[in-house]
């Protein structure tokens, strides 16, 4: 089992990536309409707002709050949003108490039905490598200081399970549309790397 | 070999490809129990980082039967069994000058760990 | 495998340094790295447990100075040859094909 070639490959990723498309396309291994349409999806189509619709509803709707902690599969389902990378989920709630923050050490395991795909900082070695060891550091460096009373729950993903973050409502959002609630809904809340602010 | 075309890439997208495995089978470990992490050193694929590894945990949640990634990245089949959410602390993990309040939930198969005696 | 990716409690990795609004890509090539994964992914050529470790078996060096659709195109091309779709030889001509043609 090689881990590297004889010859190192040219250090030009867009060149070798063309080589490869070009290759599988003419043994019609990979269909060219299907690149782009996998593009679209991933580009314009999912993304962090599903999440927050999520986050919203759960804010305004005690019973579907139950049902997402209970099943967040099928509660997330509900909504429209489901599949690759998200086929079995768990939403933690943060609360007054307990500040939860979710990261993969070992490569880049994140909900993408719910949240799209993740930033480069959170597939990238700092962060991997801080956040199960000195979480209270990382969340200093997003600027999110907690008090010391807080108890952080640090969820590495290295298995299927994905691991969405329910962050607490903000004080002073009474009366606000779903809507509304859904747009003050940041990714990074959703990671535990942030919390929510009203406007 | 099959193709994705075009037009299965939304149902691809919605559906996924659940590594869940729809087979009851016996658990090793109940919500609770306290565990031992294997000190295991495969050189091949496993999820089970070096960090907790002969650490002391508690499960927290049974999230059911699951294809296991050391067989199954190696072409060696796909072993399904029960995957938990095991809690551990700072302290067990980093030592003495670790949090004291925080915890480290991981996801960890049967044959990742041991009963703690 | 004991290897670089299981990063979890290592120091001297530097700041995290989060960009603001950060596009989905990048970069032209990165799209097209992500879209050729997820072709071959979904068609089954390899489970995503072969996946995660082909990127596992690059190379330490490799893996810490390349970045992330770096290590997927890596992947890809690791598992497409050692499963017989291509062979290295076809994926070097290519290249070298390619590479005259933008001379």
């Amino acid at each position: 089992m090689a881990s590297h070639e004889h010859t190192d490959p040219p250090s030009d990723p867009a060149l070798r990536v063309k080589a490869l498309e070009s290759l599988l396309i003419e043994k019609g291994l990979i269909d060219p309409k299907a690149l782009d349409e996998i593009i679209d999806t991933y580009e314009n189509k999912i993304g962090p707002r599903n999440g927050a619709a999520v986050v919203a509803r759960a804010w305004v709707d005690a019973d579907y709050k139950q049902r997402l902690l209970d099943d967040a599969t099928a509660a997330i389902a509900e909504l429209g949003f489901s599949g690759v990378q998200g086929e079995d989920m768990v939403v933690v709630e943060n609360s007054p108490e307990v500040h939860n923050i979710v990261v993969c050490t070992l490569c880049s395991c994140y909900p993408w039905p719910t949240l799209g795909l993740p930033p480069v900082w959170y597939k990238a070695a700092p962060y991997r490598s801080r956040a199960v060891a000195d979480p209270r550091g990382v969340l200093d460096e997003f600027g999110v200081p907690l008090p010391d009373d807080v108890e952080i729950r640090v969820w590495d993903s290295n298995a299927e399970l994905r691991y969405l973050v329910l962050p607490e409502r903000p004080e002073g959002t009474d009366g606000m549309s779903e809507d509304e609630l859904a747009a003050m809904v940041t990714r990074d809340s959703m990671i535990g790397t942030a919390v929510v602010h009203a406007p | 070999m099959a193709v994705l075309t075009a037009d299965m890439v939304a149902g691809l997208a919605a559906t996924g490809a659940s590594c869940r495995v729809d087979e009851s089978m016996a658990s090793r470990f109940s919500v609770g129990d306290h565990i031992v992490v294997r000190n295991i050193n495969p050189p091949g694929h496993t999820r089970l980082p070096r960090y907790v590894r002969g650490k002391r945990g508690v499960v927290d949640r049974d999230h059911g039967v699951f294809i296991y990634p050391d067989t199954s990245a190696h072409g060696q089949g796909e072993k399904p069994q029960h995957v938990y959410s095991v809690r551990f602390t700072p302290r067990e993990l980093w030592g003495d000058t670790a949090s004291d309040r925080d915890s480290l939930y991981i996801d960890l198969w049967d044959d990742y760990m041991d009963p703690k005696v | 495998m004991n290897g670089v990716h299981d990063l979890g409690g290592m120091h001297g990795m530097g700041p995290i340094n989060p960009e603001a609004n950060e596009p989905v890509f990048h970069d032209d090539w990165e799209r097209r790295v992500f879209a050729v994964t997820i072709a071959t992914f979904g068609a089954g050529n390899y489970n995503v447990d072969e996946f995660r470790h082909g990127i596992e078996r690059m190379g330490a060096a490799n893996y810490l100075s390349t970045s992330y659709y770096e290590h997927w195109l890596h992947m890809v091309e690791t598992l497409m040859i050692e499963n017989g779709s291509i062979s290295r030889d076809e994926l070097n001509a290519e290249q070298a094909k390619l590479a005259k043609e933008a001379a």
